[in-house]
């Protein structure tokens, strides 16, 4: 049997239900899916925490699986040598003690981690495939200079958020349809998790007719003035009371009432697509929906769900299986699962969205954003395929 | 009395002799000058340190002097609370274990951890002096970003080296407007750590020539045999360089050549005609120097001196950055233009592109950095070499 594939963890923080636990904890210990239990096929090798202070879980998890930690964010890479010694890397930069901007956007340093990797890869002459976890950076020129360093390298490249790996309920994927228009519902912090909301809205109109061809121009709206733009057109309330009907659990009642002041972001996209990605008040709904009409007028919506059956502390968050196989799936093959150019455009989108916000809601022209031109996946290899979790994805996980 | 102002200290890693050593020591115990032991007139009151070594005193030294550790930027600026609470900050990124590039340059976190200090400012809708230890960044966009950023937020800015304000032997300032034709400034070292203090000598004369400092508009990088066929060719004086070398005491007998197996030579054309040069001489010299020729021919040219090279002297002139430093904490205002380290920065990192680009030259119109000298300099050395208090043990007595 040929040797595992090593690979470096580089995380800010390793604690209970972080995305260290819920990405790392399942290449230590296995992926729970719908279809059982998968034994990870590549070896976390070594271990970072840019906070250690508030990783317990992480160092409890090393010491359990044998894996060093390494105070030095390089020595785990190299393992303590000169040269890169692993064979790809987790960047896993979500939690921590990090500052804010006035934007509202949380300033995790996750260009300074990929610039460290890329550094060690540039001088050991290998590239070798890297994850970054959500999105790329809170600001466009960093974002770009993650993509164009890792693509400079060669380095095998894959980011962005679970989400588009969940539950769909009905099950919805396009396959080169012409689409109009598309609402996709989120809630939460408009930064931590407007990605969230973004990510799976990309992952269904990237595979539109003609491939993705970029955004022209995006526009965040707040508060009474989100439905004030459908009532103008600006978006659809019909498409939004279709994915809202695709969503199980949620509360009685008119969406304008619930929310009264949510946020929306508004997407032209250079073909002349419109989505608006809606990001309801807290508390409402815990999960996302995707509704899409296209030129025919047909209409046709999905939920992306996640299982909350158990006490937090005992559930697996197996979307983040699927998640993990995929970039495992790179780990391998050294081809990515999905194109990471989908996580470059979504990282532009909500940086556009903060800046129109704190411009004052204005609509913003994303000429940067007008030239990712890309095409989606043909296959998905990992992925839930039935409407709920079940099987192993919803045993209790020991922390 | 006033409230003495409250200083963070962000740095990579602090062992003994380190950058943080010999700056926030003094900070802490007291900056010993040619005129004195001189009481810091501002209090560190909280540290940051990314990396904890086996070599690390941070750690002691805190606490010897009471000053807590945060084990985030953020922490050390809010003091541990939610908004900024201090009122200058010491970001020291020298020094520690990261990761290199294919161009030779170190990677320090210079512009993350500005990017998490101005973060705290920007929350905190206030900005108070910053000092950047040496170059901003190792690449342009950064060293941009780190100025246009923290002035934005009403964050004054120094940065730079120790080397300019070192002791000169001889004495040499240039009068603001002084018309300069050439220009060259010796060093040793790494291109990238020794190369940059180079730069500084250079730039912190030159800034003064007449019209002020209007930009580079290319850099061009020479290595080993190259760098003697440049001068041979007319791409740097000769003349110039055994100027500046005469000026160092410190150096064996025997030419430049006999010495230096591989010199390096950062060959700089500034936009108003002023032709500058950096030549590394390794093997040869371990001081900087300085020459230049003067638009009527005469030849100038000064050593500047710096206190424990390579040793685990007081490294005194790192007082007078300090005290430079300190007077923008207290006064508000920094003692030499920031423009001075983001061209120097610039500059830097072109040479080395140049260098990894086949030795090629690099048009650099991004260079375009524009802007005049100080009239006066509060805290510096004015004889040839360290005395007084420069010279007693370290730490001082209590």
């Amino acid at each position: 049997m040929a040797e595992r594939k090593k690979i470096a963890a580089i995380v800010s923080e390793y604690r209970p239900r972080s995305h260290a636990d819920v990405i790392v904890s399942k290449f230590l210990r296995g992926f729970p899916t719908d279809e059982g239990w998968i034994n990870p096929r590549v070896e976390i090798a070594s271990i970072h925490f840019d906070q250690p202070g508030n990783s317990d879980l992480g160092r409890e998890m090393a010491a359990a699986h044998d894996v060093p930690i390494f105070d030095i964010m390089i020595d785990a890479l190299t393992l303590g040598g000169e040269k890169l010694a692993v064979d790809g890397v987790l960047s896993i930069c979500e939690h921590g003690k990090y500052a804010w901007s006035e934007k509202e956007q949380y300033l995790y340093p996750r260009r300074h981690f990929i610039e460290q990797i890329c550094g060690v890869m540039s001088t050991s002459g290998r590239a070798v495939p890297i994850f970054n976890d959500k999105h790329l950076s809170y600001n466009w020129p960093d974002a770009k200079w993650m993509y164009d360093r890792t693509q400079e390298l060669g380095a095998p490249f894959m980011a962005g958020s679970s989400v588009p790996l969940m539950w769909r309920n009905p099950w919805l994927e396009h396959d080169g349809d012409e689409l109009k228009e598309t609402v996709t519902i989120g809630f939460h912090g408009l930064e931590t998790y407007g990605i969230h909301a973004l990510e799976p809205m990309q992952a269904m109109v990237e595979r539109r007719k003609g491939g993705e061809t970029g955004v022209s121009a995006v526009t965040c709206l707040e508060g009474a003035e989100v439905w004030e733009a459908a009532k103008r057109g600006e978006w659809s309330r019909e498409l939004l009371q279709t994915a809202w009907n695709a969503i199980t659990e949620k509360p009685e009642g008119l969406i304008e009432k619930l929310s009264p002041e949510p946020a929306l972001f508004l997407i032209e996209y250079c073909d002349g697509l419109k989505s608006a990605v809606i990001i309801l008040q807290r508390g409402i709904v815990s999960d996302w929906a995707y509704a899409a009409q296209n030129v025919s007028g047909d209409v046709m919506a999905t939920e992306f769900n996640h299982f909350r059956g158990l006490d937090p502390m005992q559930i697996a968050n197996a979307h983040f299986s699927y998640l993990g196989l995929n970039i495992e799936e790179m780990f391998l093959t050294g081809a990515p699962a999905y194109p990471v150019e989908r996580t470059l455009l979504t990282s532009g989108i909500l940086v556009a969205a903060m800046d129109s916000r704190y411009a004052g809601h204005q609509r913003l022209e994303t000429d940067w954003l007008s030239t990712i031109e890309y095409d989606s996946y043909r296959e998905l290899r990992w992925r839930p395929t039935s409407p709920h979790p079940t099987g192993a994805s919803i045993e209790v996980w020991e922390r | 009395m006033t409230e003495r102002k409250r200083i963070a200290a962000i740095i990579t890693q602090y062992f003994r002799g380190s950058h943080a050593d010999v700056l926030v020591g003094k900070f802490l115990d007291g900056f010993p000058t040619d005129d004195g032991l001189l009481p810091p007139r501002v209090d560190i009151v909280s540290m940051y340190i990314d990396q904890f070594t086996e070599t690390d005193i941070g750690r002691e030294v805190a606490r010897e002097h009471d000053v807590p550790i945060y084990h985030s930027i953020p922490g050390a600026l809010t003091l541990g609370g939610d908004e900024l609470a201090v009122d200058g900050v010491l970001l020291i990124g020298e020094h520690g274990d990261y990761a290199w590039n294919e161009k030779d340059q170190h990677l320090f976190p210079r512009r993350y951890f500005m990017e998490q200090i101005c973060g705290v400012m920007a929350t905190s809708g206030r900005g108070v002096p910053i000092f950047n230890d040496k170059h901003l960044s190792y690449n342009w966009y950064d060293c941009q970003w780190m100025c246009v950023r923290a002035l934005s937020l009403g964050a004054e800015l120094m940065a730079g080296s120790s080397v300019p304000v070192a002791w000169r032997n001889p004495w040499v300032e240039h009068d603001k407007g002084v018309d300069l034709q050439e220009s060259l400034a010796v060093g040793f070292s790494g291109l990238d750590i020794y190369g940059f203090h180079t730069l500084e000598v250079l730039q912190c004369m030159v800034e003064r020539r007449h019209g002020g400092e209007s930009g580079v508009d290319a850099v061009t990088c020479f290595e080993g045999e190259a760098v003697w066929k440049a001068a041979e060719q007319g791409v740097w004086s000769y003349e110039l360089a055994e100027a500046a070398c005469r000026a160092i005491e410190n150096k064996p007998e025997g030419s430049m050549e006999e010495h230096c197996q591989n010199p390096a030579l950062f060959s700089i054309e500034y936009s108003d005609g002023l032709k500058g040069s950096v030549l590394m001489l390794n093997g040869y010299v371990t001081d900087l120097a300085y020459a230049t020729r003067h638009k009527g021919g005469t030849v100038e040219s000064s050593e500047f001196y710096c206190q424990g090279h390579g040793g685990n002297g007081v490294h005194a002139h790192f007082s007078y950055l300090g005290l430079n430093i300190e007077e923008m904490f207290v006064t508000g205002h920094p003692s030499y233009p920031i423009e001075r380290t983001l061209l120097t920065s610039g500059i830097l990192e072109a040479a080395l592109t140049s260098r990894h680009e086949g030795y090629r030259r690099l048009e650099t119109d991004w260079l375009d950095v524009a802007y005049e000298s100080y009239d006066r300099l509060s805290w510096r050395p004015t004889g040839p070499r360290p005395m007084g208090a420069c010279l007693d043990p370290w730490p001082p007595k209590t």
